[in-house]
């Protein structure tokens, strides 16, 4: 589904480039599960916003659904985001003068034909997806931390994507709530969404069904999990 | 929900900022309005005021060569008649023009040259009431006359006369007395004497005759050319002249003020301008992690760039209604309070409908530049902790 061929970047200038990527070839399976792990400035984030799509890499490819998404115009990336792609993160980015239900619909927000009762109705069962039908029309201040989190996997849920991005989704979450997330994520995952999350704690991790090991930005380790064995 | 709920709801959260943002782009739009509207009523004031020292048009018997001595006429030559208006007709029909509430003052006349006290001068006969129209400048030793048999000598005529108010004289078989002499006035009116026009023309024989006529006409708003046109439609005999110089100096009073209306608006309207633009510029800054988002949901460039623009269009729009509304009632309340003249000030639906999208083109296009920063913002960058 989605694949990534010799993919390298580095930042800093040209003097003293700093390589976070170097050569990283991975391949995503539909309706699979994936983690990415690895210490501080292995390059794993990194390795997200080159595959979600929100960082051109220097060298190398990127391929969803064998289209090189590397070579694509803005116009086009724009709507691969729209349409396919949904990325959460550590931070919930919730705009802070909508509600709960007005967040979950902001992907729609980009034009002047208003929502329709039908796409609301689709944005209130996203929260009821993620058990907050009640707070629809909270304000995100009004929320706890886990539940902007559930709000924001229900913002990435509304468009009905291929592939779900999860950049540290549990990162700024106590353990509980942040176990309540990866449930979440896994039960999506289970209903046949694609999930690619980036994480540094082992024990969510090993809830994927495949995970990606970085070291200095290479793939130091990739294995396949049997998790019926769990 | 659609795309207009980002950029108010947005206003909505810092309503203070919102409200204070609006409140100087309206002090500026009413300014402006205030000082457009003020410069139109004093314009046309002073050029009311202006327009009653003298004529800025000349009509004349056409004619192939007219050399001037008084007024652009020939004296020479209107001694034998031969240039001649008929009265009644030509000044009914410039008084019927489509532009005759432009015309301030039409004064006919009829010149002369005369003997008094044996020396050779030259009379003019006007209509008293309308020369004293264009004449405002004329101040008098004595009176303006007020009879038909009396007469008005210029300073040089009288002192070359020997006249003093009181006086009487003959000319041309009637008895006249000097009601007063003129002062000084620089001009040829200097050197001739003013009568009675029927009084004189009955006395050479030339009944109902006049050597030509000057108009003054309210220029402001109006080329004067269009009021020579219609005259000379009006008038088929006659060679009607805009007498430039007089116009060009009015003109250039009434757009000094113009210009500096103008210029005093343009300075207030860019101020304002560049707040609206520091303003969206400032929110590109605190909410850039908010644009990130939004590019990383698939929010096009336009559309980012339109939701900067549409806050400023919101505001613009308010400051619109409100600074031509708050400047209306300004003006005529200024114009009341310092006397500037006749507070003639109505509402114009176009003018509104005009200043309304003139101020929003502006927010909008103040707002362009940090707009187009907003799209510029790389998600990767304010979203994920590389």
């Amino acid at each position: 589904m989605l694949r990534t061929k010799s993919v390298t970047h580095r930042y800093g200038d040209q003097d003293n480039p700093v390589t976070v990527l170097n050569d990283v070839s991975i391949e995503i399976a539909e309706k699979s599960f994936t983690s990415v792990v690895g210490r501080s400035g292995s390059g794993k984030s990194t390795l997200l916003s080159v595959i979600s799509s929100l960082l051109k890499p220097e060298e190398g490819e990127v391929y969803f659904k064998d289209n090189e998404i590397t070579e694509l115009s803005k116009v086009e990336i724009d709507k691969l985001r729209r349409d396919e792609f949904s990325i959460i993160f550590q931070s919930h980015h919730l705009l802070p003068y909508l509600t709960a239900h007005e967040n979950v619909l902001l992907p729609f927000l980009d034009r002047i034909k208003p929502v329709s009762s039908k796409l609301s109705n689709h944005g209130l069962k996203c929260l009821e997806r993620v058990g907050l039908e009640n707070m629809a029309d909270r304000l995100p201040g009004q929320l706890s931390g886990g539940e902007q989190q559930r709000v924001a996997i229900a913002r990435a849920l509304v468009k009905s994507p291929s592939i779900l991005f999860a950049d540290e989704p549990c990162g700024s979450l106590d353990k509980a709530t942040g176990n309540e997330v990866m449930a979440i994520l896994k039960s999506l995952n289970e209903e046949g969404l694609t999930i690619v999350m980036v994480t540094h704690d082992p024990l969510h991790a090993q809830m994927a069904s495949r995970v990606i090991t970085l070291e200095d930005g290479r793939i130091a380790a990739s294995r396949l999990r049997n998790l019926s064995a769990l | 929900m659609n795309l207009f709920t980002i950029p108010l709801r947005n206003l909505g959260r810092r309503p203070l900022r919102t409200i204070l943002l609006t409140a100087v782009f309206t002090v500026g739009v009413m300014s402006v309005v205030a000082i457009q509207q003020l410069s139109t009523v004093v314009g046309n004031n002073l050029e009311e005021k202006m327009s009653k020292f003298g004529a800025n048009i000349l009509v004349t018997p056409k004619t192939e060569s007219l050399s001037v001595s008084y007024g652009g006429l020939d004296l020479g030559n209107v001694a034998y008649g031969a240039h001649e208006l008929e009265s009644s007709p030509v000044l009914s029909a410039i008084k019927g023009i489509d532009l005759k509430e432009r015309l301030s003052a039409v004064a006919p006349k009829f010149a002369a040259i005369s003997k008094v006290n044996d020396i050779p001068v030259a009379v003019v006969g006007v209509s008293m009431t309308d020369e004293l129209n264009i004449k405002t400048h004329w101040y008098p030793e004595g009176r303006f006359p007020q009879a038909q048999n009396e007469i008005l000598p210029g300073r040089m005529a009288a002192i070359k006369l020997k006249l003093q108010p009181g006086d009487e004289v003959n000319i041309e078989g009637n008895k006249v007395k000097v009601a007063g002499i003129l002062d000084p006035t620089g001009t040829e009116d200097d050197n001739v004497i003013f009568m009675d026009i029927d009084l004189l023309r009955n006395a050479v024989g030339r009944p109902g005759a006049v050597h030509f006529i000057e108009v003054a006409a309210l220029c402001a708003g109006c080329p004067i050319d269009e009021i020579v046109e219609q005259i000379v439609k009006a008038v088929p005999g006659a060679e009607v002249k805009a007498l430039q110089h007089v116009v060009k100096q009015r003109m250039s009073a009434i757009g000094f003020v113009n210009r500096m209306a103008w210029s005093v608006s343009g300075v207030i309207l860019l101020t304002a301008c560049f707040m609206i633009g520091l303003s969206i510029f400032s929110a590109v800054n605190e909410r850039k992690t908010e644009i990130g988002l939004m590019r990383s949901l698939g929010f096009s460039t336009g559309s980012v760039f339109s939701i900067f623009c549409l806050e400023a269009l919101f505001i613009g729009s308010l400051a619109g209604v409100a600074g031509y509304i708050g400047g209306f009632f300004a003006s005529g309340k200024i114009l009341k309070t310092l006397d500037l003249g006749k507070a003639d000030i109505t509402f114009d639906p176009f003018a509104f409908g005009l200043t309304f999208l003139a101020v929003a083109a502006l927010s909008v296009l103040s707002a362009v530049i940090p707009a187009l920063r907003a799209t510029r913002v790389d998600p990767s960058r304010t979203l994920v902790s590389l």
